[in-house]
């Protein structure tokens, strides 16, 4: 038999063909053709890709040391009047190439952005697993994130770097510790659907182990939807990472990252407004199309996501 | 209704308590000796060891924790480091100016949003809706100190029409208005995407409901089952996602106040930080969490108000 069970309580609308067979749904085309179908979101995938692209090749790529002074200073992007063709988007306040910190500056930010969701999102979904997995756990568990949560990113950071000192890594961990509620939260509330089913039991009565229960049957059922999550996080984690930098906190001179090029562009706002629009632009574009790519992501694999 | 205050009044003691512990021990990772700090570069080891022993630096963690609470329960905070003014004076000069900034910025955005995702969900699938939902991600995704120079770049320095320096008052004159608008026209934006998103949502999902099914049978206009059926019921979840949104409102709040230099907490703490005052930078930051505590504890409080499904 062929015939599909769900379709089985539901004659009037499924069309029967003559031996009493029920014709078998066209099958759904593989999530990466749908993810695409969607212009939007295929644009933004490509947009995504060529800035890390870029920002993974800046060695090569950078026409200039990000860092190289020149006597060029405050020249506007050459298409526009009063450029120079050697620096294709202008030079800054001290004359170095923009083109070149841009390339080395998403670096940077992605960098950060990467690694605190990484760090975040392994310690925030592992403690939302395990609450869930541990009933005794869980009481505790959620007042601590209660409490995390009340401290919100941009405060964290400045809490931590207030002790640590302006830095990128103060900044990589207040992104990450910030990112642990809402992922544990999440966490939590795929794995306690995932542990009300009945395999979970099914393996408890063969006797496994707690560590083989929860490596192989819960985790492995939630990661993918843990990484749907992240990939949305990824987006408001850069954007938070490179405030935090605008504010003078994160990443500290001599090195280029995109925040605090905007907020060395700020002096010069009414001369070359390039100087802090270009950076920033490149900040709304990554996160923008992060947004996008992560939206569309969701709806396509995880739809119950959906807040 | 007085039971249901009470139980969320009680969960956030705990939590209270883990922010102020919280506090407390970022004042301890400071790097340095803050009697060192306190007594000054030049002062003698005696003076530093007498300002140790007056601080109760010298006791145990736990017994310092403990005196911690008690300042903090009389509104001690310390003093700065760096003016040795007393910390609550320094705070309660600033906790207006935010608390102004904030309010009309949820003042103009919440209702914006709100209207945003109602038009979306009555049009939806049209290019009406998709363009909002385009605008309300866009919305999300732009760094707001980017807003906030545009902002003063065209209607500050070019156009001329609008200060973006400071507050010359409170919003009630004249100047304080005029300077309120573009910090407030900046911190706003953050919410529109979200309350857009989230109304929109939750519009469509009351429309699909079956008290909306009788009311379209009675024969009442769309638009009037949109506003006095659907949207009303759709608030709710919205007053939540205000509560979810205040962290981010806080966080944006730092960044337009440092801009725009308007004398709020957000600009202390910045301030405070990179000139390492210990003391006022932990007082605004524990100030802010007390804040966004309160703010999601009024969120509760006002839909177990809206909804009476949650009180029971």
């Amino acid at each position: 038999m062929t015939m599909a069970t769900d379709t089985a309580d539901s004659p009037l609308t499924t069309p029967a063909n003559e031996g009493g067979e029920v014709a078998a749904p066209p099958p759904r085309p593989h999530w990466l053709r749908r993810l695409l179908r969607d212009k939007a979101a295929a644009a933004a995938i490509l947009l995504l890709a060529l800035i890390c692209l870029g920002a993974v090749l800046a060695p090569w790529l950078a026409p200039y040391d990000p860092a190289l002074n020149s006597r060029a200073v405050m020249k506007p992007p050459s298409f526009m009047q009063g450029g120079v063709p050697e620096h294709l988007l202008g030079t800054d306040g001290q004359g170095r190439d923009i083109l070149s910190r841009l390339l080395y500056g998403s670096r940077l930010t992605l960098l950060i952005g990467l690694v605190a969701v990484g760090l975040g999102g392994a310690v925030g979904s592992f403690i939302g697993l395990l609450s869930a997995f541990y009933a005794r756990l869980d009481p505790w568990v959620m007042r601590g994130i209660d409490i995390l949560l009340s401290f919100p990113a941009i405060l964290l950071g400045l809490a931590l770097v207030a002790v640590m000192g302006q830095g990128i890594v103060p900044v990589i961990i207040a992104l990450a510790v910030s990112s642990v509620p809402d992922c544990a939260r999440i966490a939590r509330g795929i794995a306690m659907g995932v542990m009300k089913q009945e395999f979970i039991e099914a393996g408890r009565a063969v006797g496994l182990s707690d560590v083989t229960l929860f490596q192989r049957y819960l985790l492995r059922n939630c990661i993918s939807s843990i990484m749907i999550f992240l990939s949305l996080r990824f987006g408001q984690i850069i954007l938070i990472g490179a405030t935090l930098s605008f504010l003078g906190l994160g990443a500290q001179p001599p090195a280029a990252e995109l925040g605090m090029m905007a907020s060395q562009g700020r002096e010069y706002l009414l001369f070359a407004p390039h100087i802090a629009v270009i950076p920033s632009v490149l900040i709304f574009l990554i996160v923008l199309t992060a947004n996008v790519a992560g939206d569309a992501l969701r709806d396509v694999l995880d739809p119950r996501l959906q807040t | 209704m007085l039971k249901t205050v009470l139980d969320r009044l009680a969960l956030s003691v705990p939590v209270l308590l883990g922010v102020l512990l919280f506090g407390f021990l970022l004042l301890q990772l400071v790097p340095g000796d803050p009697a060192q700090v306190m007594a000054g570069p030049t002062a003698t080891p005696d003076v530093v060891e007498a300002i140790r022993r007056d601080m109760g630096l010298d006791r145990p963690l736990l017994v310092q924790f403990w005196a911690y609470l008690e300042r903090v329960a009389h509104g001690d905070f310390g003093r700065s480091m760096i003016s040795n003014k007393a910390v609550t004076e320094e705070l309660g000069a600033a906790i207006g100016p935010t608390v102004e900034l904030m309010l009309a910025s949820l003042l103009w955005s919440v209702p914006v949003g709100i209207a945003m995702g109602t038009l979306a969900a009555m049009t939806r699938g049209s290019w009406i809706d998709r363009g909002i939902m385009a605008i309300s991600v866009a919305g999300v995704s732009l760094p707001i100190f980017f807003v906030s120079l545009l902002l003063i770049q065209y209607l500050g320095v070019v156009l001329r029409w609008f200060p973006f320096i400071g507050r010359p008052g409170p919003w009630y004159t004249a100047e304080g208005f005029m300077a309120l608008f573009l910090p407030a026209l900046s911190l706003g934006l953050i919410l529109i995407g979200p309350v857009a998103r989230m109304t929109r949502s939750s519009v469509l999902e009351v429309l699909s409901l079956d008290h909306v099914r009788t009311a379209r049978a009675k024969g009442l206009s769309e638009t009037r089952v949109t506003l006095a059926h659907g949207l009303r019921n759709a608030l709710i979840p919205v007053v939540t996602l205000i509560g979810l949104q205040a962290g981010y409102l806080l966080g944006g709040a730092v960044v337009t106040e440092t801009i725009f230099s308007w004398p709020g907490i957000g600009r202390l703490a910045v301030g405070a930080i990179l000139s390492s005052d210990f003391t006022v930078a932990q007082g605004a930051v524990l100030l802010f969490a007390l804040g966004f505590i309160t703010i999601n504890l009024i969120v509760d409080i006002l839909y177990s108000l809206l909804d009476p499904r949650v009180r029971k």
